[in-house]
């Protein structure tokens, strides 16, 4: 018999050890190349006025780090980024549980159906949902102004690629458009761990869909629900190709994003910037690590709860 | 007739009408995409909102397909998605298997690794990950995008993974054991269990893959034959803006398929997503 630790784990002998590198290979290899590696890379390149083209030799120290404290455009697209980020968030989820608890009641025929269309933007890709929206949004003849016009709320067309708040408020409801569907299967991934009885208890003491809303799916699900909630917040402070299609970053530079930042300094203008843009984005990831960490305290808090709920 | 029966029919008639406008609005986009496939330059022109083309053209689609390079976009897109799921795939079960399974130097340093460097946004890391590419000569290739693509993902999977195959009883590994097999065979004989995890990655995955726009964007810069769909419909804005028909049935060509397999695969989505976050 194989001996086992206590946490079940079997240690490895003999031929098995080649085993386990084989089977550990293919994993570390990407991971090394693509995420270990890349992340030490970044934090060296951005010591370095470095152009991508010749060697790495022009060490500027925090130099990089000087400009970007005062660029202000940077500055910009990290507000934007955390604007975007938020609102996204705080009107998709409670849309999307919603959604899912409508879409998981037993009585409701034709769900197939409505899932299926709610899921449905997810799989066009993110430039077509930009290309559409443009065009439906186009101040000229886009579905929304003929809409508008024929409805007489407005005199004449709106151009909401015009200003930033309104090329923004676009972005975040694209945005929303696209994703939802995503974020509904994780809440109905959540509902499903909800035991089955509770309900049933709750029918025969006659509790309303709200009341079930309210005492038991709600806190049943809140422990999940803190890890749905990261991952929106971390996904959102992503957001990239929807600014690239929709705004390229416009009108001016009003609706940069810090993604679309990095793309612009390390790859869309000449000079290439790889150093500066490096900095911007490691500068970047340890605000979004402290906003997100922040978290921590619930997270840790909400398995705890998972574990008393046995979920 | 039933009192929750009756219940049931009334939610219905209030729920179902109210459902049947939200999901109208929501797919509206599509419908207009769809309708616009058939419309002439001029109708779309004219049409506004409308869902109702002007007359039935179908030159639109040979137009996309054969001049604009919808094919080669639709191509790429397809080869890049499914490589790169099947690599995720592969490489997130084997270590999640060992991960869970056995104990060796450095699991747990690997493991907090993992779990630390779970979030990191590809775009802050692109520019070593553009330079590595590079370095082994697979700039503007298939392959580049290929291999950034699958090595770009995978953290969360190998979790899903490692949570599935510790929870998987040890009887079974001995009863394998005592019946004679190896490691690899083992491996081979408990995968199947691990179904519900294996589909979440799969189409997961696949959807990701299928829209992954900075990947192939900054890879590709210089090929621009070598683009999937996402990064093509881009520079189609730019060359081909007039043709707005003409992108509209390239459109309607490309989300047909992913729209067929989420209807053939749906329930596997929301059952397997809840059996891989239990637990």
């Amino acid at each position: 018999m194989a001996t086992t630790t206590d946490t079940g784990r079997e240690r490895v002998r003999g031929f098995d050890r080649v085993w386990i590198f084989v089977f550990l290979g293919p994993f570390l290899l990407l991971y090394f190349g693509f995420t270990l590696w890349p992340l030490v890379a970044t934090v060296y390149y951005s010591f370095f006025d470095w152009s991508g083209i010749g060697p790495i030799d022009n060490f500027v120290g925090m130099g990089n780090y000087g400009s970007i404290l005062n660029d202000k455009l940077f500055w910009l697209a990290v507000v934007n980024t955390l604007i975007f980020a938020v609102l996204n968030t705080v009107i998709k989820l409670p849309l999307s549980l919603l959604m899912a608890i409508i879409l998981t009641r037993k009585w409701l025929r034709g769900t197939k159906l409505f899932r299926t269309v709610f899921f449905a933007p997810l799989i066009i890709p993110v430039a077509m949902a930009g290309l559409i929206f443009t065009y439906l949004l186009n101040p000229s003849n886009g579905a929304l102004n003929a809409l508008l016009l024929d409805l007489h709320l407005v005199d004449k067309p709106v151009d909401v690629f015009a200003g930033r708040w309104s090329a923004l408020t676009v972005i975040v409801l694209v945005s929303i458009w696209q994703i939802f569907g995503q974020y509904m299967i994780y809440w109905m991934a959540a509902l499903q761990n909800v035991p089955e009885e509770l309900y049933e208890a709750a029918d025969i003491d006659g509790a309303s869909e709200w009341q079930k809303a309210t005492q038991i799916t709600l806190p049943m699900i809140k422990p999940v629900a803190v890890v749905i909630l990261l991952l929106a917040l971390v996904n959102a402070m992503h957001v990239f190709g929807l600014v690239v299609t929709l705004t390229g970053g416009g009108p001016g530079t009003s609706t940069y994003v810090v993604s679309y930042f990095i793309y612009q300094e390390a790859f869309g203008s000449v000079p290439f910037a790889y150093g500066y843009a490096s900095a911007a984005a490691l500068l970047f990831s340890v605000i979004a690590f402290v906003l997100v960490t922040s978290q921590g305290i619930f997270v840790r808090r909400a398995q705890k709860l998972r574990k008393e709920y046995g979920v | 007739m039933r009192p929750s029966s009756r219940r049931a029919l009334r939610n219905n008639a209030v729920a179902i009408p109210i459902l049947l406008v939200i999901s109208l609005i929501w797919i509206y986009p599509f419908l207009w995409t769809i309708s616009a496939a058939f419309k002439t330059q001029g109708g779309l022109f004219t049409g506004g909102a409308s869902l109702i083309p002007d007359q039935l053209n179908f030159d639109n689609f040979a137009r996309a397909w054969v001049n604009a390079g919808f094919s080669q976009y639709f191509a790429n897109t397809v080869l890049y998605s499914v490589v790169s799921t099947f690599i995720e795939l592969v490489k997130s079960a084997l270590c999640g298997y060992v991960l869970a399974r056995f104990d060796f130097p450095g699991r747990v340093l690997l493991h907090r690794l993992i779990i630390a460097t779970l979030f990191i946004p590809v775009a802050s890391i692109i520019i070593p990950q553009f330079v590595l590419v590079q370095q082994l000569g697979l700039l503007n290739t298939r392959a580049g995008v290929i291999l950034a693509m699958s090595g770009s993902a995978g953290a969360l999977y190998v979790l899903m993974f490692t949570g599935f195959f510790a929870s998987v009883p040890s009887d079974l590994f001995d009863a394998a054991k005592l019946d004679g097999a190896g490691f690899p065979r083992t491996f081979w004989l408990i995968l199947p269990l691990a179904k519900p995890v294996i589909a979440v990655v799969v189409i997961f995955q696949f959807v990701s893959n299928w829209n992954e726009f900075n990947i192939p964007l900054v890879f590709t810069l210089g090929q621009p034959e070598l683009q999937n769909l996402a990064v093509g419909m881009l520079s189609f804005k730019g060359e081909h803006a007039v043709d707005w028909t003409g992108f509209a049935a390239g459109m309607t060509i490309s989300f047909a398929p992913m729209l067929i397999v989420f209807l053939l695969f749906q329930s596997y989505f929301v059952r397997g997503l809840a059996g891989a976050t239990k637990g």
